[in-house]
């Protein structure tokens, strides 16, 4: 075993010696610089068209929530559209609309982020209106009264009418027993029910300070310009200081956890999670890369094992897919979810069973230098194609800073990759794809309920 | 842009969902907020006073164009910035093509990857992740698409093209990919039953075009799909794929004579034979209302009529009256009136699909079921007074102001030129179509508005179907600027 592992690696490096070709064109310019009141801020330029995008990161969502007050991030999200000092409820879309932005907002267990995507010329007006709300929102009781009611709304629209939704949401909670990550974004409805204003205001003043929050902009701009027009807008809102954030720490091994979901949905699936570390918080970071290429072995394209084998070869499947997101603030899943060839007559039981044949395989025989290789191939194109979209550019950049890494680890990604060897992989499938880290969750019809 | 990719994902709604949660579960603000305040306090926004009327600069794009020796139109532009490239042929292999088998044209798309001479759908697909391109595939009712992107290096480019020139020249169409892509395709006409608003859609271009190729989804149904036999898709390949029938549109860091040459190889590798004839325009439908059962908690409401072709003269006065009207969401009258001052829906749209031949103007929207007879009244009037009256001055000057503002993110990527220029090509719009396109928006004047809108739309000729349970009806609350803080004044999605 250790000859034929040290043989692939062998292969490996080989096949990595390959000049990088595709980084001929240098990379672009990125600029990071600070206000006086903790604002930081990210520039990268990107002059192939006359436009920018804008994106205001704040370190706050979900996880940070405590039971009784789910959702707060999220709601405070919906709030931030319903005026400031200088803008009545839904100015900023308008005025923003009438420029021909595109703008919205989205959170998650770690951040909540706002962007608009405009020409350069407007870039001004977009800052001064995400200082404007940073510095001054203002919460009318009255507009959060019928905002939260839609809010409802959304929830009963995304999560609870949505069987898929629903039965991820329940996965999440059982998969994640002792951290924030264990609260659905939107919030528990019992949550949203008792939710006030007033808890919201806190939330605002806890979290929406400068010095809490990341300001990305990429797109046809200079680091003057922007350097200019942040300390214009952002220059003057006080530094305050935010409560600890503590990072989201799992149990490494729970043990075992099955759930049984019957809803209104026309075909079963299931979903498997493994608790396992993120880069935050992994003893290596190689185990988060070795994680990586796990995932991408498994279902990084058409030719990848799960549609290779079950879906294509054993028809065991109609889809299937393998999960992982090693940038979190904590720890985090490494996730399967799959849907049987109902064609074919197949089970869950079966795929279950079928899954569990390809985390074996990963654990007792190192991935061939041919399929690691199309791995390298697919990041190095990937990363070239992400610049093609400065919304991309901004998100990979935003995410990182606001989970507490860094925006350079974009451009240490690939050497990152490369350092795993196979026994790496063996080494980190086995520590990480046991019983007592699964969770499972078995998704039903209503009508075959009597399992 | 890959139907095998939305197939599979469509099957696999758990897989989706896993992706978006986990990404970010963008959550995305509704557009919920009331009717714009007219102006908070007196503060004003020092930067919006500073910016004029102005309309902003965009991407120089040079568009070049010629003809292959096989007779397909090129367009290509040069962008040297990023090392990687995209190639995007477009065909007239549509579904409207279909000739009585409903669903060959997607099927014989979705099946080119499935087999070369030699190759089985795991080479082919190793072929291209093993250098780190992109294959993608989508059938439409007019066209068909494959595509390519990759790194442009000669190491991955040339191999890269190489293998999609097999892709696209020498399908084998294997049988056992055949079998498997049916039933997926048939799981995913399961999925369908449950989904009112896919049922609404599917009936309204039935009544819309009668028997007229656009009437049946592209997608084909349960009864056509297993009989198709790969005899058929062999012979709508070798007539719909050939480069008569093509464009090519290209973008990247390629020179002129690199992207000619490319160009030279994908038509050569293409069958020969003649371009299709274009489409036919339908016939117009009879008006009227039907309503299709079914046990959900709201009605969807899907008000149409025959609208425009791609090259219709008054394309740009009716693009921007509906972008006044119900285009693009947030601000637009529907949105105003049915959901800020009332409450009746999450989202209302309206929107002109211009195709080869009239495609449909369509509205649509979900309501509470107790509230959609009201509601589709209350649309109906607010489409008559739009056709009688036109847009204000206001309403005019700030949606051109809108379009020249959001020009510039037109084609501000490589992925967005690609698809610009296949489009143009498609349609056979002249190289300086963007910058006439906006031109022609921003001379345009109410009286000219109000007028297009009138000769293509009529209250009366309208084409509605519905599709929720049949319940007792109710008043639809009063409009307010400020609604109530009750619950009754909230969306119930």
């Amino acid at each position: 075993m250790p000859m034929i592992a040290q043989r692939t690696a062998a292969l490996l490096l080989c096949v990595l010696c390959t000049p990088l070709l595709a980084f001929a064109a240098a990379p672009q310019p990125t600029h990071e610089f600070s206000l006086d009141n903790g604002l930081k801020v990210i520039v990268r330029e990107d002059h192939r068209a006359p436009v920018v995008v804008s994106q205001l990161w704040y370190k706050v969502g979900s996880s940070y929530e405590t039971p009784g007050q789910t959702g707060l991030s999220h709601a405070l999200e919906h709030m931030m559209f319903k005026g400031s000092r200088k803008l009545g409820p839904g100015d900023a879309s308008r005025i923003l609309r009438e420029l021909g932005a595109e703008e919205n907002a989205f959170t998650s267990d770690d951040y909540t982020a706002y962007y608009q995507v405009l020409a350069r010329d407007r870039l001004a007006i977009a800052l001064e209106l995400e200082a404007d709300r940073l510095a001054s929102l203002k919460l009318p009781a009255d507009e959060f009264a019928k905002e939260i009611e839609v809010i409802k709304e959304e929830r009963r629209l995304r999560t609870d009418d949505k069987p898929s939704s629903l039965a991820y949401e329940r996965f999440k909670a059982m998969a994640y027993p002792a951290s924030g990550y264990h609260t659905p974004t939107i919030g528990w409805m019992a949550d949203l029910e008792r939710m006030t204003v007033e808890e919201l205001r806190a939330w605002y003043e806890a979290w929406y300070a400068p010095n809490n929050a990341t300001l990305v902009v990429v797109g046809d701009v200079s680091v003057a310009e922007v350097k200019t027009l942040a300390e214009r807008y952002f220059g003057a809102i006080p530094k305050r200081t935010v409560p600890p954030a503590k990072v989201p720490r799992e149990l490494a091994a729970p043990g075992e956890r099955r759930i049984t979901l019957h809803l209104k949905t026309q075909l079963p699936s299931l979903m498997m999670g493994f608790n396992v570390p993120g880069l935050a918080t992994a003893e290596q970071p190689r185990q988060v890369y070795a994680l990586r290429l796990a995932a991408a072995l498994l279902d990084g394209g058409y030719s990848a094992r799960l549609p290779t084998r079950l879906e294509r070869g054993e028809e065991l499947v109609s889809g299937a897919s393998a999960w992982y997101d090693g940038f979190s603030r904590g720890d985090s899943l490494f996730i399967l979810s799959a849907t049987p060839n109902v064609q074919t007559g197949k089970t869950l039981e079966q795929v279950e069973a079928g899954l569990w044949r390809e985390l074996e395989d990963l654990q007792n025989t190192p991935p061939s230098a041919e399929e690691l290789a199309r791995v390298r191939a697919q990041v190095i194109a990937g990363l070239v194609y992400e610049r093609d979209s400065i919304t991309s550019q901004a998100t990979a950049i935003g995410q990182l800073e606001t989970v507490g890494l860094s925006w350079k680890l974009i451009d240490q990604e690939l050497a990152e990759l490369e350092a795993v060897t196979p026994a790496d992989i063996q080494q980190a499938a086995t520590t990480f794809f046991t019983r007592d880290r699964l969770s499972v969750a078995h998704v039903l019809p209503e009508e075959k309920g009597n399992e | 842009m890959s139907e095998r990719n939305g197939l599979r994902y469509g099957l696999l709604g758990l897989a989706l969902l896993i992706l978006l949660a986990l990404l970010a579960l963008i959550i995305n603000r509704p557009d919920s907020s009331q009717a714009p305040a007219p102006a908070a306090e007196s503060n004003s926004i020092e930067s919006l006073d500073a910016l004029g009327d102005q309309a902003p600069s965009r991407r120089d794009l040079n568009i070049q164009t010629w003809q292959t020796a096989e007779g397909a139109k090129v367009l290509f532009v040069e962008a040297r910035e990023l090392p990687m490239f995209d190639l995007q042929l477009t065909f007239a292999a549509g579904s409207s093509h279909d000739e009585g088998v409903a669903g060959l044209a997607m099927l014989t798309n979705a099946m080119l990857n499935e087999g070369v001479p030699g190759k089985d759908v795991g080479a082919i697909a190793a072929g291209f992740e093993n250098l780190g391109a992109n294959f993608g595939n989508g059938a439409f009712r007019d066209m068909a698409i494959a595509s390519l992107r990759s790194l442009s290096a000669a190491e991955q480019r040339e191999p890269a093209m190489q293998l999609f020139n097999q892709v696209i020249g020498q399908p084998t169409f294997p049988e056992d990919s055949l079998a498997r892509i049916k039933n997926q395709l048939l799981a995913g006409f399961e999925y369908q039953k449950q989904n009112p608003g896919k049922l609404a859609s599917l009936a309204l271009f039935e009544r819309l075009y009668g028997s007229h190729p656009y009437a049946h989804p592209s997608d084909g149904n349960a009864e056509s799909i297993p009989a198709i036999s790969r005899e058929q898709l062999q012979a709508f390949h070798t007539k719909a794929y050939t480069a008569n029938n093509a464009i090519i549109a290209l973008v990247g860091d390629l020179s002129r004579s690199d992207a000619e040459a490319m160009a030279n190889a994908v038509s050569a590798a293409l069958p020969k034979g003649p371009a299709l004839p274009r489409i036919a325009q339908p016939e117009t439908p009879q008006a009227g209302l039907q309503h299709i059962e079914f046990p959900s908690n709201q009605t969807h409401l899907m008000i149409a009529q025959l609208g425009i072709d791609r090259r219709d003269s008054d394309y740009a006065a009716l693009y921007l009256g509906n972008q006044i009207f119900g285009g693009g969401g947030f601000g637009t009258r529907l949105m105003t009136e049915v959901r800020e001052k009332r409450g009746l829906t999450y989202g209302v749209y309206s929107g002109f699909s211009a195709m080869q031949a009239r495609g449909p103007f369509m509205i649509n929207l979900q309501t509470r079921a107790e509230l959609s007879d009201g509601t589709l009244l209350l649309v109906k009037s607010m489409l008559s007074d739009f056709i009688a009256n036109g847009p204000t001055a206001d309403e005019l000057n700030n949606a051109k102001r809108e379009l020249a503002g959001s020009f510039p993110l037109s084609t501000a990527s490589n992925a967005a030129i690609v698809g610009q220029l296949g489009s143009m090509g498609f349609y056979d719009l002249p190289l300086n179509y963007l910058e006439d396109f906006m031109r022609d928006v921003q001379a345009l004047s109410v009286e000219q508005v109000k007028a297009a809108m009138a000769k293509h739309l009529d209250t009366d000729a309208l084409v509605i179907v519905t599709a929720g349970p049949t319940v007792a009806q109710k008043d639809l609350p009063p409009p307010t600027d400020t609604p109530a803080e009750q619950p009754s004044a909230i969306p119930e999605h």
